[in-house]
């Protein structure tokens, strides 16, 4: 086990940027996840880890060593791939223990005895003998972390090891590797580009886009004070409605509403966009009121989520979703009273995208020209 | 929707009319002109394994097509009065190094135009390829030069050397390996697998059918090999089957040429890469990516 630091790291391909200058702190243990859309550099970051792509600049360190020109090999981690990598010729348990002589000094009875425990915590005894063609895709992907088990690595390196498999077998993998986690305690970089993923297994979540780091929090943290405007609309699935205000004295102020922003009186902002998540809008008639003003709003599309009902509602012309109570009858066209939850607001700068503010008295982020 | 109507009754239409040629199989035409072009390509063959068991009289019966006697007695004179067993075992062995050379040197050179980084990588590529525009019979004068400095003439090195490097193979040992994930690649790299490691255990069985199927054009293309052996072999205990075949030509009976004796030679030479055919015909489609129902 080991701490994992990235210093400057940045990588170039050709006059492509695909990781600007990052920085990135993994403790020892630490599950940590980097998520982000196609193309913002995770799965760059992840093989600059591994030492299968090399750095153009900064500087890796596993365990306190600078790794930064070392062999894969030399590393000390062990990698999944999203496809799992599993040679189609061997058996499982020879997938599991090729290499295990080249890689270190394992004697055969060590690599047997390795081989042996890693499909006990996996559960693959009886799938030993199979080669992968004769394997599910669950049971393929558990024989691609026994291999990276085998090897009891200082870091674990997950390349989207779930993505391939089904949806229900996706939900039942994710909670086995949080129980492996717990269990082995290595320290592990998951990369993935579903934030569901990353909510639930990650001890701390990296966001990445254009290879550049928005932010590393942990998830609630993450979800609850987006840094900035892409954070905000990328973790939560309905994403965060964004609606452009004027911000003047502490109330945001749009042709078709005002909300007074609580304690902010003083800010004064001037254009900005307003954040609020689904769920932190509803029907009046479902809840007491929370807001100081509720609005009507035009339903346009309603999608039954079962759990939920979600709305498409229009105010002036802007399309809001809102999540309301299961089992209504709302049908499109008819109009809605709209409430908010004072304490869930977000405000983000229109031009740089950064958070301005955030209504939750948790706050982190310190609104500019707010005296509190 | 008027146009759909239309094309609904058409069909009906047909099925109502009930034509004689409906009664035919759809593809009639395709069935008589595969068994005609099947006839037409193996007749030769057909007449070369009758006339190989008939006596030189029957043979010079033209319109006799019934198998005669003589068929042991022609194998056997050609088998071993004349040599061909002999000359059998050299094509043998010279296909067989061939094969094996052949195989050997192109999966080397595809693993490191696959997987080693070098300069002017893709250059090297194309300059294997441009080797196919000089295959051994446009190189037989400098090669034969070549082997007489090295003394090679009539040995096995003569006739099975020059043969071992193939653009054909390297091409095709190249594409296969493309096409096995990178990951596999990398996860080696991660355990310090070698590169020969990872051909020997990972690769090779990985393109089982490919070698298989690289093997049988490579074995049948060597042991038809005629004009460089005839050149670069001269003495009789060295020389190779399609060679030994044509000296079958000199003999005569009572001033008629030994059809008989020559065709059973000919059935002789044709018996190995056959087998080699029938026994790996599988690999072979499917190096060509051709499937079989």
């Amino acid at each position: 086990m080991a701490e994992i630091q990235l210093e400057n790291i940045t990588k170039r391909f050709d006059d492509v940027v695909a990781v600007k200058d990052l920085n990135l702190e993994v403790k020892d243990g630490e599950f940590i996840v980097v998520v982000g859309p196609s193309g913002c550099g995770k799965s760059t970051t992840l093989r600059m880890i591994s030492g299968l792509e090399s750095v153009s600049e900064g500087t890796i360190r596993i365990g306190g060593v600078d790794v930064t020109g070392q062999e894969p090999s030399d590393r000390g981690i062990a990698m999944v791939f999203q496809n799992y990598a599993l040679y189609p010729h061997m058996t499982a348990k020879r997938n599991m223990t090729f290499g295990m002589n080249s890689a270190g000094s394992f004697t055969d009875e060590e690599i047997e005895e390795r081989a042996m425990s890693a499909a006990e915590i996996l559960n693959i005894t009886d799938l030993l003998d199979r080669k992968p063609g004769a394997l599910s895709g669950g049971e393929r992907q558990r024989v691609a972390l026994g291999r990276a088990i085998c090897r009891d690595p200082q870091v674990f390196l997950m390349d989207e090891p779930l993505s391939n498999l089904d949806a229900k077998l996706r939900v039942q993998m994710r909670a086995e590797l949080a129980k492996l986690h717990d269990e082995l305690g290595t320290t592990t970089v998951y990369v993935t580009h579903d934030q569901t993923e990353a909510m639930t297994l990650g001890d701390r979540v990296v966001v990445l886009d254009g290879g550049q780091l928005q932010q590393v929090d942990s998830p609630q943290r993450l979800y609850d004070f987006p840094e900035n405007r892409f954070v905000a609309e990328f973790i939560g699935d309905p994403a965060m409605n964004m609606i452009a205000v004027d911000v003047a004295d502490g109330t945001a102020s749009h042709p078709a509403f005002t909300i007074p922003l609580p304690d902010a009186d003083s800010l004064s902002v001037g254009s900005s966009v307003l954040g609020v998540r689904p769920e932190d809008l509803y029907l009046a008639d479902e809840r007491e009121a929370t807001s100081p003003e509720t609005f009507e709003a035009t339903v346009s599309v309603t999608e039954p989520l079962g759990d939920s009902l979600l709305l498409h509602g229009q105010i002036e012309g802007h399309e809001f979703k809102i999540q309301a109570q299961p089992r209504r009858t709302i049908t499109p066209g008819d109009t809605v009273e709209l409430g908010y939850d004072p304490d869930r607001l977000h405000l983000f700068d229109r031009d740089t995208g950064e958070a301005i503010y955030h209504s939750d008295p948790a706050v982190s982020v310190t609104p500019p020209g707010v005296t509190q | 929707m008027a146009k759909h109507d239309a094309t609904e009754r058409d069909a009906v239409d047909q099925y109502a009319s009930g034509s004689f040629s409906d009664a035919l199989p759809d593809n009639l035409w395709m069935h008589i002109g595969l068994i005609a072009s099947i006839a037409l390509m193996s007749l030769p063959i057909v007449l070369a394994a009758i006339m190989s068991t008939q006596s030189v009289s029957q043979i010079y019966e033209v319109t006799n097509l019934a198998p005669g006697g003589q068929g042991v007695d022609n194998y056997t004179r050609a088998l071993f009065e004349h040599n061909l067993f002999a000359f059998m075992i050299n094509s043998f062995i010279m296909a067989i190094a061939i094969v094996v050379g052949k195989i050997a040197l192109s999966l080397l050179a595809a693993l490191a135009l696959v997987y080693y980084d070098f300069p002017y990588k893709n250059a090297v590529f194309v300059f294997v390829l441009f080797t196919l525009m000089l295959p051994v019979p446009v190189r037989i004068v400098p090669l034969f030069e070549l082997m007489v400095n090295l003394d090679w003439i009539n040995t096995m090195w003569a006739i099975t050397v020059p043969y071992l490097a193939s653009a054909t193979a390297v091409f095709l040992f190249r594409q296969h390996f493309m096409a096995i994930p990178a990951s596999m690649v990398e996860a080696a790299k991660l355990d310090n697998i070698g590169g020969i490691k990872f051909l020997i255990y990972v690769l090779i069985p990985m393109s089982k059918g490919m070698i298989a199927g690289v093997g049988v054009i490579t074995y049948v293309y060597a042991w038809n090999q005629y004009l460089w052996p005839l050149a670069v072999i001269n003495n009789e205990e060295n020389q190779v089957l399609q060679v030994g075949l044509k000296s079958l030509e000199g003999t005569a009976a009572a001033g008629q040429i030994e059809w008989g004796l020559i065709m059973s030679g000919a059935i002789i030479a044709l018996i190995p890469p056959l087998i080699v055919l029938v026994v790996l015909h599988k690999p072979l489609l499917e190096t060509f990516g051709l499937q079989q129902k």
